[in-house]
Formats: C-alpha cells, sequence, structure tokens
C-alpha cells in the first residue's frame, strides 16, 4: 500500500510525544481504576500489553457524563447568560476500537439531526481519532453481526494492526492522511507487512463468535412488539440499574438541570437512562412504568426505531452491555430468541 | 485546521441557549393553573418571532430548571405569547411564583404545530379536556381571526368540575359567537352549575358532529384522548381526520435527550401534534 506506513512497538511512546505537541493525546488508562480514554501522561505505554476495550466507552470524550451548558447570573439589569469559553485544543485519541469508532459515527446522526448540538461537535470536529484493530477481542463481542470489522474501520481517521513486534499504519480519512504525511519516525512498508496485518485482521474477525441474527431484525421486533409475556420474560432479571445504557458506547440519552447559589447558577446536562422509571415519568401517569416496558424501549430503539430514522443501527457489538451486566443479561439472546408473533 | 470549531458551534445559535422573556401578566385560570403572558427582553427578537399554532417551547426559572409547554396564544395575535401551566412538579411551582416583571428562559417555537393548510374549506370539530384546551385555543383563536377559510365549528370542552375549567373568557366568547357550536360540560357539576355534564368522549358522541368534509382535533388526559377516538371513529371519522397533540415527559425538546418517543417518533421533533393514522399502532400500548 502506498500511502500505509509502519513503526516499531518501542517506538510509540515517541511517537505519542511528537503527537503531543499538537494534540492533547488520550490513550486507554487505568489511573481511576476503571478503564477509559484519558488524557497520556507522557510515558506509560503498558496500555498495549492489557488492553482489549475500555469500560467508559470513548463517547465520555465527547458527550461527557457531566457537562455545563452555560453559566447565568442575575444582575441589576436581569439575567446574564454565560457560555463556557471555547476549546481551542486540538485531541487526539489513541487506540480506539473499530465498535467504538462507529459509536461515535451513529452519535454523529444524533447531534447533527435537525438541530446542531454545539458542545458534542465542536469536540468531534477538534478531534483526531486513531483506531486500533482488535486482536483479542472478549467473548460477550459481536461486532461481526453489525457489519464491523475487529481489525477494520472507516470510521476513524488512522488504523493501527498490531503486527506483533509493530504497527501497520493506514490512513482512512483525509486528516487522517494529512497527519500520517506530518508524522515523522514511521518506515515505509513492505509488501510483507500489508499481508502480515491482513493475517492478524482476518485472525481477529474468527475471534469473534457471538452473534445476533440481525435478519428482518425491524420486522421482527414488529411483529412481537405487543408480545407482553416475551418481554416480561426478558426483563425479568433485569435490576433497571442502568450500567448498560450508562457504559453503552452509543446511548445518548441525557437530562438537563440547573444548580443554584444565591443569584448565580449552571445548567448542566447529565447521563440519563431508559432504564429508569422517572426517566419518562410524568405528574399523572408514566408510558413505561413498568420494566418490560423499558427493556422493550431500549431493545427496539437500538435496532428498529434509530434505524428507522436515521439509518444505523443504535447498537456496534462492543458487548459491554453483556460484560458488565451484574445480573448477565444478554441483548443477543434476547434478539435471536424473538417469537414470531405477538 | 485553523478554525475554531469549537467557537464557531459553541456561539453561534446555541439551541439550548434560552432567550430571556419578562411575563406581563398573570390570570388565574383554576385553582392550580394559570396562564402567563410574556414577552422577549431582545426587541428585535419580539418582532421576528414567529411560530404555528401547537408548537411548544422550554421555559426556564434559572435555577430550577425548564419545563415544557405549548404557546397557549395565537399566531395572529401578536401583542404578546401566552402559556398555561398546571401546578405539578419542581418548575411549575416556580413559575406559579414568578410575578410580573419576573425574567425567566424561553428555547423555542419546537415540533411541527398543527397543519393547518390542510384545513382550509373543512369542517373542524375540537374535543378538548381540562388543560388541554391550551394549544387547540391557539388554533382555535387563529382559525376565529381567519374565519372565511374554514367552515363549521364545534367545540366540545370540558373538565372536571366547574372550577377547573380553564380559559373561561374564552368560553364564554367562543359560545357568544354564532358562527361556533360551543359545548362545555363537566363530568361533574355543582350547586350552581346550570349546564351539561358528563364526560368529554359520551358528550361528543350524544353532540354527533359529522364526519364530512372535517377534522377532528382532541386534546386533554391521555384517558381522555383513548376514550374519544373511538368515539370519533363511530362517527364515521378516520384515522387521517383526527388528529391530536401529545404531551410527554421532555428535557431537550429537539429530539436529542430520548425520553419523549412513541416508537419511532418523537414528540418533540416529529410533534406534538400526530394524526390518529400515526400513532394508532403504538397508543394503546405506549401511551
Amino acid at each position: 500500500m502506498a500511502d500505509s506506513k509502519r513503526i516499531n512497538k518501542e517506538d510509540i511512546g515517541r511517537l505519542l510525544d511528537e503527537w503531543s505537541k499538537e494534540f492533547s493525546v488520550s490513550v486507554p488508562s487505568r489511573e481511576n481504576g476503571m478503564p477509559a480514554v484519558l488524557p497520556w501522561d507522557g510515558k506509560d505505554t503498558s496500555f498495549l500489553e492489557w488492553y482489549r476495550n475500555t469500560v467508559i466507552p470513548p463517547k465520555a470524550n465527547f458527550f461527557p457524563p457531566y457537562e455545563k451548558m452555560f453559566d447565568f447570573q442575575k444582575e441589576a439589569e436581569g439575567y446574564h447568560l454565560e457560555l463556557p469559553p471555547s476549546d481551542k485544543q486540538k485531541y487526539l485519541i489513541f487506540g480506539i476500537r473499530p465498535c467504538d469508532a462507529r459509536a461515535l459515527t451513529m452519535l454523529d446522526t444524533v447531534f447533527q439531526d435537525t438541530y446542531q448540538d454545539p458542545y458534542y461537535l465542536s469536540r468531534r470536529a477538534n478531534t483526531v481519532l486513531v483506531g486500533l484493530g482488535c486482536t483479542n477481542p472478549y467473548d460477550s463481542c459481536f461486532c461481526t453481526s453489525l457489519g464491523i470489522g475487529p481489525g477494520e474501520s472507516t470510521d476513524v481517521d488512522l488504523m493501527f494492526t498490531d503486527t506483533g513486534d509493530g504497527f501497520f499504519i493506514e490512513p482512512v480519512s483525509d486528516k487522517g492522511r494529512e497527519l500520517l504525511a506530518a508524522t515523522g519516525g514511521v518506515e515505509d512498508t513492505l509488501e510483507a507487512d500489508e499481508a502480515r496485518a491482513k493475517d492478524v485482521k482476518k485472525a481477529a474477525y474468527r475471534k469473534i463468535i457471538r452473534r445476533v441474527d440481525t435478519g428482518d431484525i425491524q420486522q421482527r421486533l414488529a411483529a412481537c412488539f405487543e408480545n407482553q409475556d416475551y418481554w416480561e420474560k426478558v426483563a425479568a432479571k433485569c435490576v433497571s440499574c442502568g450500567i448498560c445504557t450508562f457504559l453503552c458506547p452509543t446511548c445518548y440519552c441525557f437530562d438537563i438541570n440547573d444548580e443554584l447559589s444565591q443569584d448565580e447558577g449552571t445548567r448542566f446536562r447529565s447521563w440519563d437512562s431508559c432504564s429508569f422509571p422517572i426517566y419518562t415519568r410524568m405528574p399523572m401517569e408514566n408510558p413505561r412504568q413498568e420494566k418490560w416496558r423499558r427493556v422493550r424501549q431500549k431493545v427496539c430503539h437500538k435496532y428498529w426505531f434509530y434505524p428507522t430514522n436515521l439509518d444505523i443501527t443504535a447498537c456496534t457489538g462492543c458487548g459491554r452491555c453483556i460484560r458488565l451486566c451484574p445480573v448477565n443479561w444478554d441483548i443477543t439472546q434476547t434478539l435471536n430468541n424473538l417469537p414470531a408473533s405477538s | 485546521m485553523t478554525t475554531d470549531v469549537s467557537q464557531r458551534f459553541l456561539a453561534r445559535d446555541n439551541v439550548y441557549l434560552p432567550h430571556i422573556a419578562v411575563i406581563e401578566k398573570i390570570i388565574d385560570e383554576t385553582p392550580g393553573v394559570v396562564t402567563l403572558h410574556f414577552n422577549f427582553k431582545d426587541e428585535k427578537l419580539r418582532e421576528e418571532f414567529t411560530f404555528k399554532p401547537g408548537q411548544f417551547g422550554e421555559y426556564s426559572v434559572f435555577g430550577i430548571g425548564e419545563a415544557t409547554f405549548c404557546i397557549s396564544s395565537s399566531p395572529t395575535r401578536r401583542d404578546h405569547l401566552e402559556f398555561a401551566v398546571q401546578r405539578v412538579g419542581k418548575v411549575t411551582n416556580a413559575l406559579h411564583r414568578l410575578d410580573v416583571g419576573a425574567e425567566m428562559g424561553f428555547r423555542g417555537p419546537y415540533g411541527n404545530g398543527f397543519p393547518l393548510d390542510s384545513f382550509t374549506g373543512k369542517n373542524l370539530v375540537f374535543v378538548a379536556g381540562g388543560i388541554g384546551l391550551a394549544p387547540l385555543r391557539s388554533l382555535i383563536w387563529n382559525v376565529i381571526d381567519d374565519r372565511d377559510k374554514y367552515e363549521k365549528i364545534d367545540i366540545v370542552y370540558g373538565a372536571r368540575s366547574p372550577a377547573d375549567l380553564c380559559f373561561k373568557y374564552d368560553l364564554d366568547a367562543w359560545g357568544n359567537d354564532s358562527s361556533i357550536n360551543m359545548v362545555t360540560t363537566v363530568d361533574k357539576g355543582d350547586a350552581s352549575w346550570t349546564g351539561r355534564e358528563g364526560f368529554v368522549p359520551q358528550v361528543l358522541e350524544q353532540a354527533a358532529p359529522s364526519a364530512r368534509n372535517a377534522v377532528a382535533i382532541v386534546c386533554g388526559p391521555p384517558i381522555m384522548i383513548r376514550f374519544t377516538f373511538p368515539v370519533l371513529e363511530k362517527l364515521g371519522f378516520t384515522p387521517e381526520q383526527m388528529f391530536t397533540t401529545l404531551e410527554k415527559r421532555m428535557k431537550c425538546g429537539i429530539g436529542k435527550c430520548g425520553r419523549c418517543n412513541i416508537g419511532n417518533l418523537y414528540v418533540c421533533r416529529d410533534g406534538p401534534v400526530f394524526s390518529f393514522a400515526q400513532i394508532k399502532g403504538f397508543i394503546s400500548s405506549e401511551y
């Protein structure tokens, strides 16, 4: 490949160093106890050893769990509203997985649809995504059922493939091509490198065992939407903790609230979840008071409602909702066992 | 790479940033409901602001939060804007505590509004319960101000008790308008009530407006809406001739925060006005 490059593993620290001159670089990190994409400390590249995927999805880097929208202040002549200062920093995320990169492409559709969401979109525009193909996926992963390859991505700017002693680097977007051309310390590739990378991707693909049957999925969900028995059975063990939604790379529901002290305060938004009855509660009634309705909503939203509206599935098969669920709820089982009718 | 994108996105037309509005008048409707008249502080906006009947806004009491209400005044009467608030929660209580001259925030107008153009030349049947008259009253006044464009007007309006009837000044005005057939009912009257008693769907059935060349526009508590559609079907209205404006818990108002969906439709972005044809598949199960 003409514009692909390679780099030795021991040079990754130096590469991140070089990129840190232009970008604020973030990498997979366990610094806060729970794996997330956090600012690089300038030396530690041990994530290359332990990293399979993060617990906190990279959506948090663009759509944080808590976000100030604006401040307000009551002055003599009335209320004054103040937006947070604009962030001129350019960001680079190193190591994002193909499933999580697809999730950002999906989130772009949410935050661009009809009305532009300035907070999310400004961060997206300021960030370069450097993908890292999976070599050791979890058994909860099912990305290949969603048309995503664990080793490939069209949703990043640059793609890295672990070839053992080094990385095979492919530009994906124009932004990535520009960055790679301007990056020093990377070597031209030989045919053998490309062949090796291809083998690694194939091997990763074969390691994804779990499947979800997505054939006619919208019609199949519509057919059993009113099947209360099925949804009650599926929801029985769910404890409505919301973990599957908070840690889902595509879940984007949020709440908006105010904080006040004296005559000034902050309007902020925070992650919310369709797992909670209060999410839809109104003074007189609640359309999704029962747990089975909430579980049904989550599944149907991801595989039926969202793709109907914006032509992209709101699930990337990252498997976090299976791997990190306290009661082993499994969306693939729910989807694979849909009854044929109500 | 040199464009300051974050500045561009944040500063220009940040959809979450409310306009400052000033309360100009407060009308007590019922023991729990007030109508607030307001105007924007910014003069340019005051002149440029337009909306359609049925559209809504997100209203802020800074420090307490935002809540969703339709604009209850008519776009044909531009002197000020109105909305009606039932005291039920944190924000609505705070709105009830505002005095004339107080400032609040407003984002909007959001939502689709009523398909007014498609109502031209039709008989209009309005069916409302309680504070559900608020969005319809915007439409009704709009229609009255353009009276020649429409044929017969029937209004069936009810509340739980005489004290719960909202917009009594409108009910009087419409009752005195010979071009309108106005039927007011209460579930249960009191000692001084001499009018009709009965639930809205039943009273509608008795009034029996013709479905010929007509559309019905329904708004009220979900239970009233659920029982009204079958009555309209019995009267010969097709699902395409029946419209309602729905209420759901909302936060963003612009189709992003997630909670107000009925199936793939968002009440805030695709509604709040729907034909019964659009939502009948979901209405039994999610509404």
